[in-house]
């Protein structure tokens, strides 16, 4: 009797849990098919805003921006984060500790310092101009170290022999990599891409600092709205937008991993 | 003999330098040196406009620390809302974790999920979520008002205890996570075995269970007390610029100012703060707070 309370207890306090994480959000997507743009009471149920945020050319505009800079960002930092993961898991050399702390230095110092020094570094040092190459340069730099530690973190669990084995039976560096090793990281690589969609796509703290005047990205341009309240009621339609991509990418990986569990 | 054990060298540099080498070299230009440039400019001179000075000078943390009390207090209160919101998250996270882990059976993998699935959405948008829930006007006012519950809306906008709710919404469920993963790594014979010696579930829980899952923690600490402890979104938008925090600063001097030292100045006092906390929760926490990190 005694357990069964402590689970009862235990259950509501869960679910008290994701009602906080999921009310607001639920809510917001709730509001999002009410008429009154600007209050927040309920007035009747509209499809307006929705047809209102495809024939806005600046929203438009500003999710392409996003999209091209995640895209860019995601190959680029899949790459290099991949390759390095793959090196400090696979090597022993000088330096290697130094660099695994090195790069858990720009996802765990808060954003607002790293990209306040990249601001810095990059209007009195570098002279790289703001807009889209600091953009893609800062969003490389907090997500490379994403998929350097999901590779570490995947390649603890998949069976090297096979590569020694393509080495030993004569093939060259290059086909065993395109042969053996690729596919082996395949999942390492799918994983830390759809971390740094996302991540990238939604970023705001490191687009703010970096992005100058003229790029504005979609969560900068939330920003906006925010600030300066324009039809509020918008906010709501991107955002159900922008935690149905997400819920997309994850449903992905679930999905392509249990089939990947069904054919081994 | 010689030759080829040169050309296996060769070869292993080789594959070194295509494997790390990228990354290295990024992290190296657009990480270390843009820290070791802030880090130099904080100790310089700034003129009245605020432009830096080739003059080597403590002035910048001397104001920012002992001058106006203003901005000392802010990095105070960064402190105090990072750990609040810390405890918080502790408080609301475990049981959830717990509870996934315990109870969560074929669906661990989804409820886990419905946890991750709001950290990855926009950041503006979860902010945003919250303040028309909660703020005035807002939709929780309106409902109450509307029911009759409340006779005047409560308005907790602009206030620190609504920045500190902010903080502990947008953090909670990085603290989840590492937990979680603590508790799926208790080897359950353990658990067995303390019920076999006599213990109670509930002297188990304490005595056996918590020690257990320490490293996640303390791993779930560093990812929500870190962050909250930098924040400036929430305290811009849900304490709308009246509360501000240590970011807030950062982001004053160096967009709003262009005070590039003093900016810079304010960074290197926070990074010390984090590396600080970091080293602290990793020796209370032990080894594996590291690892439930990343």
């Amino acid at each position: 009797m005694k357990v069964l309370t402590a689970r009862r207890i235990n259950t509501l306090l869960a679910i008290a849990g994701y009602l906080f994480i999921w009310g607001p959000i639920v809510v917001l997507g709730i509001f999002s098919f009410n008429s009154n743009a600007y209050g927040v009471k309920w007035e009747s149920l509209t499809l307006k805003w929705y047809v209102d945020f495809f024939h806005s050319p600046a929203i438009i505009k500003a999710v392409l921006r996003s999209l091209l800079i995640a895209s860019i960002t995601t190959v680029f930092a899949t790459v290099i984060g991949t390759l390095a993961g793959y090196g400090l898991f696979k090597y022993q050399f000088t330096g290697r500790r130094v660099l695994r702390m090195s790069v858990l230095l720009p996802i765990t110092v808060p954003y607002v310092i790293m990209a306040g020094a990249l601001l810095v570094f990059f209007t009195r040092i570098a002279h790289i101009p703001l807009g889209y190459p600091a953009i893609v340069i800062a969003h490389i730099s907090f997500s490379a170290p994403l998929a350097v530690f999901v590779t570490l973190g995947r390649m603890q669990r998949i069976n090297w022999s096979l590569e020694e084995a393509s080495v030993d039976l004569g093939a060259d560096t290059l086909t065993t990599w395109r042969k053996v090793t690729i596919p082996l990281l395949l999942p390492a690589i799918f994983a830390s891409a759809v971390l740094i969609f996302p991540w990238s796509f939604n970023d705001f703290t490191v687009t703010y600092f970096v992005a100058g005047v003229g790029t504005t990205t979609l969560p900068l341009y939330l920003y906006s709205m925010l600030e300066y309240s324009l039809k509020p009621v918008l906010i709501n339609v991107i955002s159900l937008i922008f935690i149905i991509v997400p819920i997309m990418c994850i449903l992905l990986v679930y999905s392509v991993r249990g089939k990947r569990k069904h054919n081994t | 003999m010689a030759a080829s054990n040169i050309r296996t060298k060769i070869k292993a540099h080789l594959h070194l330098l295509v494997t790390v080498g990228p990354v290295s070299l990024w992290i190296l230009l657009f990480v270390l040196a843009p820290v070791a440039v802030i880090v130099f400019i904080s100790f310089l001179a700034s003129d009245p406009i605020g432009d830096i000075l080739p003059q080597l000078s403590i002035e910048n943390y001397r104001f920012l620390l002992f001058g106006e009390s203003e901005y000392a207090r802010a990095v105070l209160r960064s402190i105090l809302y990072a750990f609040v919101t810390n405890m918080a998250c502790l408080f609301i996270g475990f049981p959830m974790a717990y509870w996934i882990s315990k109870y969560g059976g074929k669906f661990k993998a989804f409820f886990l999920f419905l946890v991750i699935v709001p950290s990855w959405s926009c950041y503006i948008i979860r902010i945003y979520a919250l303040k028309q829930l909660v703020g005035y006007p807002g939709i929780l006012n309106d409902f109450l008002l509307g029911t009759g519950l409340i006779s005047s809306p409560i308005n907790i906008l602009y206030t620190p205890a609504a920045v500190v709710l902010g903080l502990i919404y947008i953090w909670l469920p990085f603290m989840v996570l590492p937990i979680y993963a603590s508790l799926e790594g208790i080897n359950p014979a353990l658990l067995e075995a303390s019920l076999d010696l006599g213990a109670t579930p509930r002297w188990r829980f304490l005595t056996v269970t918590l020690p257990l899952v320490k490293g996640g923690i303390f791993g779930g600490t560093i990812l929500t007390f870190i962050p909250a402890l930098g924040d400036w979104l929430v305290p811009l938008l849900i304490g709308g610029n009246r509360v501000w925090m240590a970011g807030n600063l950062i982001e004053h001097f160096l967009v709003v100012r262009g005070k590039i030292a003093m900016a810079s100045s304010m960074a290197v006092i926070l990074t010390a703060a984090v590396v600080l906390l970091i080293y602290m929760f990793i020796k209370l926490g032990g080894e594996e707070s590291m690892e439930r990190i990343v």
